[in-house]
């Protein structure tokens, strides 16, 4: 079976509409991250994050928050964890005591609906701090090495330009949709250390992506060198466009499964990882390929 | 070609074996535990013990689940270094010193220095000629009057060293005497440990305080009933507020109103007694705010101080358990807990209430017949972790060295006690930084979940590669599966943990693990479009496609090796995984599947179809 037996669509001659709308989605995410603010979990905040499963059906989240802002002296964030319920809190109280006072509260309160603690986190806040500076610390690294081993293997910096860009497109476009989607997703888009774990796997495969079409054009440069610099780069694209697209199928199917399967626990891990295949695969050919196209266009001006 | 493919064999065959090898162990493990399931109740316990060097070896070597999986309770440690310090200068500590201490630990905490070097640096900013060992030098040899602060600097860095030892030592003989199967208690640096206990899930509560009891157990005298009482109202004074309410009233004089917040906050109980009064749990942290003033501490007696009872009691008889009595304590310590040889857990013959008998050494009964005598018809108070357990008053003088601790809630709280007791007192208090506790029923659910995907994924993928890539997808698919067993391989050979995240990576990998076999097929197929021959488009395929593969792949690594470098706990597992199933499916990618095609197109001439 064949998808692409011979593409010859035009990528780089549309490549105006690819900025505009990489630009309005990077734009957005800004927007979104500098005005409603990202949205941490407590790994990054500390605090302390309890869920908690009944043994029917679990009551309202609203009420549960409403019963508990008293023991707990501070009004916690309560949410669905599929069918059980996870709460947040910055409450003083310490981990022992913190367990009783919401167990014996909502078993007092839903008495003929026992509940349990089946996970429990506590961050202390200068362990989130850490946690904070080794993530940041992580991302900053990943992108210079990175930088670093592009310009080496592809010899000029347009290249590294092009990669790196790519992937803040990637990274800034999943983090705005983090930040709009927060409270219309049912599920948690808390950015934890699993969501740093699966940012730095989109900056992976998506350069896996981008590297792929830039040995075609490497390869593509040094047969057809009479050939106008666009149009080597859109017949490049063209010649990879099979294994993109079936690598971004085999890889969405692969992290889909995992979405709907994997468990409550790995549903913001799994959604991280779907924006960033779709981006990573777009972003190599309308952020990478194309700024390629016009870095190379103005050099070749100037000279 | 057939040499290198030779070699090529080899290198699969070891691999093989070595990862057989490897999980070989995983699988009689689960084979053991699902036999020694089918046995009637009875027997399992025999088979354990026939079986038990067997069986711990098997669980030894077994791939390890990490604690997400199997439930279980991390915690990370932090020793209270500043606390160290100051118990190492004991008695010769002034407020200068606390004062330094004080700022150092603030300033270490903001800014992520270690106390020890900012303590010694706040000292030389004050005074450049301070000598710090005039604090420390009469505690231990190592240090004289003449010491150089550098040499004091040397010697707290020895002492922190030794101290985060033996507070290793003391928690693992907590752990072990509480009993739990296959924890992991290790260092993290210069002043952190890692805990890590599988299956501890309703008795988390118990382990963290076994965690963190410092266990200083202390016995003194209780102040003067008389002069706490006089006190209680002089102390009380300190908070008047006088407010006028009205201008004039009918005498012409302003009316006044008192108001106390002490008074409402600790309930007065009238009589002379050691009790100074009774404070409501959820007003302690208020309280302490104002007790803590100067003010305070000059009305009360000088050789006093106030100490809170270590249980919640009812004031009427239907109330709330939730008030604790604040006591009037002497502050010199007449015996501590060094004394104790053993400690028991029993039951009150009169009240049939739990509590703990101990027994001291030659010294400690010594000592604790001579208090004894000294205060017939008097309380003594024992104390644990400033906490008074209880006050029996000395009946009799007790001359064979023992005593109980009484007033405790139930008979675990006596057995940790007691085992406390017995693992030694830590040489400075630890914090919880972290905690993370998954219940075994969502470890299940967890393996359960991620399994499942795993099946799933690989079953679609496996079924487009076929439709999609024909007989090369086929063989594709083949070494897909071999992946998989080579990524489990790699963890069980390098005692990796498997984690949930982990799990995911795995998935991941099998979804990005035909990249390289469809960046091949791809270029195979070009080729021939170009009009090569099937083994000339094989030969080309597999060589140009080689750059691509190398450096996407080189790239993945980097970044996962980043993640592992920078990651904790599950996201480390999470790295390792994708570091492993990157070389696994490079490796199954390349060279396997490269054997197989040739074998197939060249030894048996078939026509490998690649769609």
């Amino acid at each position: 079976m064949r998808l692409f037996e011979d593409p010859k669509i035009e990528f780089i001659n549309n490549r105006k509409i690819g900025y505009i709308i990489s630009g309005l989605l990077v734009l957005a995410s800004f927007g979104a991250i500098i005005f409603k603010g990202l949205n941490f979990g407590i790994d990054f905040r500390g605090g302390t994050e309890i869920v908690v499963s009944f043994e029917g059906t679990s009551p309202n989240v609203v009420e549960i928050r409403n019963v508990l802002s008293e023991p707990l002296a501070s009004t916690p964030e309560v949410k669905t964890f599929g069918e059980d319920v996870i709460i947040r809190t910055d409450s003083g109280l310490e981990g022992n005591a913190l367990r009783t006072a919401i167990l014996s509260t909502l078993n007092q309160q839903y008495s003929d609906n026992p509940s349990s603690i089946i996970k429990l986190d506590i961050v202390g806040p200068r362990f989130a701090e850490d946690l904070r500076d080794a993530a940041a610390m992580s991302i900053f690294f990943a992108l210079g090495i990175i930088f670093v081993y592009v310009l080496i293997r592809f010899k000029k910096w347009y290249f590294s330009l092009g990669a790196v860009a790519a992937l803040f497109h990637d990274v800034i476009i999943t983090l705005g949709i983090f930040t709009l989607f927060y409270e219309i997703m049912p599920f948690s888009l808390d950015i934890d250390q699993a969501i740093i774990a699966a940012f730095l796997t989109i900056v992976g495969y998506s350069l896996n992506d981008t590297v792929v079409v830039f040995d075609r054009i490497r390869e593509n440069s040094l047969i057809f060198k009479t050939e106008a610099y666009d149009r080597m780069v859109n017949r490049s694209i063209n010649n990879t466009l099979s294994r993109t697209v079936v690598t971004s199928m085999t890889t969405l199917i692969a992290v889909g499964v995992l979405f709907l399967f994997g468990g409550e626990v790995l549903k913001g891990l799994s959604f991280a990882l779907i924006l960033g295949v779709i981006l990573g695969t777009y972003s190599s050919i309308f952020v990478a390929s194309a700024l390629l196209v016009d870095l190379q266009l103005k050099k070749a001006e100037k000279s | 070609m057939k040499q290198s493919n030779g070699t090529k064999v080899f290198f699969i065959v070891c691999f093989v074996l070595l990862t057989g090898y490897y999980l070989s162990f995983t699988v009689m493990n689960w084979w053991a535990e699902r036999h020694i399931a089918s046995l009637p109740e009875n027997e399992q316990v025999e088979y354990r013990l026939q079986n038990q060097e067997r069986l711990n070896n098997l669980r030894a070597r077994k791939l390890n689940f990490g604690l997400d999986l199997q439930g279980g309770m991390y915690v990370t440690l932090e020793l209270a270094t500043h606390q160290l310090i100051a118990e190492l200068a004991r008695d010769q500590a002034d407020d200068v010193f606390s004062d330094v201490l004080a700022n150092a630990f603030q300033t270490a905490r903001e800014s992520g220095t270690d106390v020890i070097n900012e303590f010694i640096s706040e000292f030389e900013r004050r005074d450049s000629n301070a000598r710090l060992s005039r604090y420390f030098h009469m505690n231990t040899d190592d240090l004289t009057r003449a010491s150089s602060n550098d040499e004091v600097r040397a010697y707290l860095d020895r002492q922190r060293n030794a101290a985060v030892d033996r507070a290793v030592e003391i928690i693992r003989n907590r752990i072990d005497r509480f009993g739990v199967t296959e924890p992991s208690i290790v260092r993290a640096g210069s002043n952190r440990i890692v805990v890590e206990l599988p299956g501890i899930d309703d008795d988390a509560d118990r382990v963290r305080n076994l965690l963190r009891g410092t266990a200083r157990l202390e016995f003194r005298l209780m102040a003067n009933p008389n002069e706490l009482r006089s006190s209680f109202n002089r102390v009380a004074q300190i908070f008047d507020v006088r407010e006028e309410i009205a201008a004039e009233d009918e005498d012409g004089e302003p009316e006044i109103r008192v108001s106390n917040e002490l008074r409402e906050l600790i309930l007065d109980i009238g009589g002379a007694s050691v009790i100074f009064g009774y404070v409501n749990v959820a007003d302690t942290a208020r309280v302490n705010e104002l007790l803590n003033r100067d003010a305070v501490r000059r009305a009360l007696p000088s050789n006093v101080e106030l100490m809170y009872s270590a249980r919640p009691e009812r004031l009427t008889q239907d109330g709330p358990r939730n008030f604790l009595a604040l006591l009037g304590v002497r502050t010199q310590i007449e015996l501590t807990g060094e004394v104790i040889t053993d400690a028991r857990p029993s039951f009150d013959p009169q009240t049939n209430r739990p509590e703990v008998s101990m027994t001291m050494n030659r010294e400690g009964a010594r000592r604790w017949s001579m208090i004894t005598a000294a205060n017939i018809d008097r309380p003594v108070a024992i104390i644990l972790d400033d906490l008074v357990y209880s006050f029996p008053v000395v009946r009799t003088q007790i001359t064979e060295g023992r005593s109980s601790i009484s007033g405790l809630g139930g008979l675990s709280e006596a057995e940790d006690l007691v085992n406390i007791l017995l693992s030694g007192a830590l040489p400075a208090p630890l914090e919880i930084l972290e905690e993370r506790t998954v219940g075994a029923t969502l470890g299940e659910a967890s393996i359960r979940a991620g399994f499942n995907s795993a099946m799933l994924g690989l079953f679609l993928v496996v079924i487009f590669m076929v439709v999609y890539y024909r007989g090369g997808g086929a063989i594709a698919n083949i070494a897909l599966l071999l992946n998989i067993i080579f990524i489990l391989g790699i963890l069980a050979a390098f005692k990796a943990t498997l984690t949930l995240p982990g799990i995911a990576g795995i998935v991941l990998t099998i979804g990005m693990a035909v990249d390289a076999n469809v960046l091949i097929f791809d270029r195979i197929r070009e080729e021939q479009r170009a009009g090569k021959s099937l083994l000339a488009a094989i030969d080309s395929g597999y060589s140009n496609a080689m750059s691509a593969i190398l450096d996407a792949n080189i790239t993945t690594f980097l970044t996962a090796v980043i993640l592992f470098s920078f990651g904790m706990g599950p996201i480390k597992g999470f790295a390792v995984t994708l570091m492993a199933g990157i070389v696994a499916s490079l490796f199954s990618a390349i060279i396997i599947t490269r054997v197989i095609i040739d074998w197939l197109t060249r030894g048996k001439n078939i026509k490998v179809s690649f769609g």
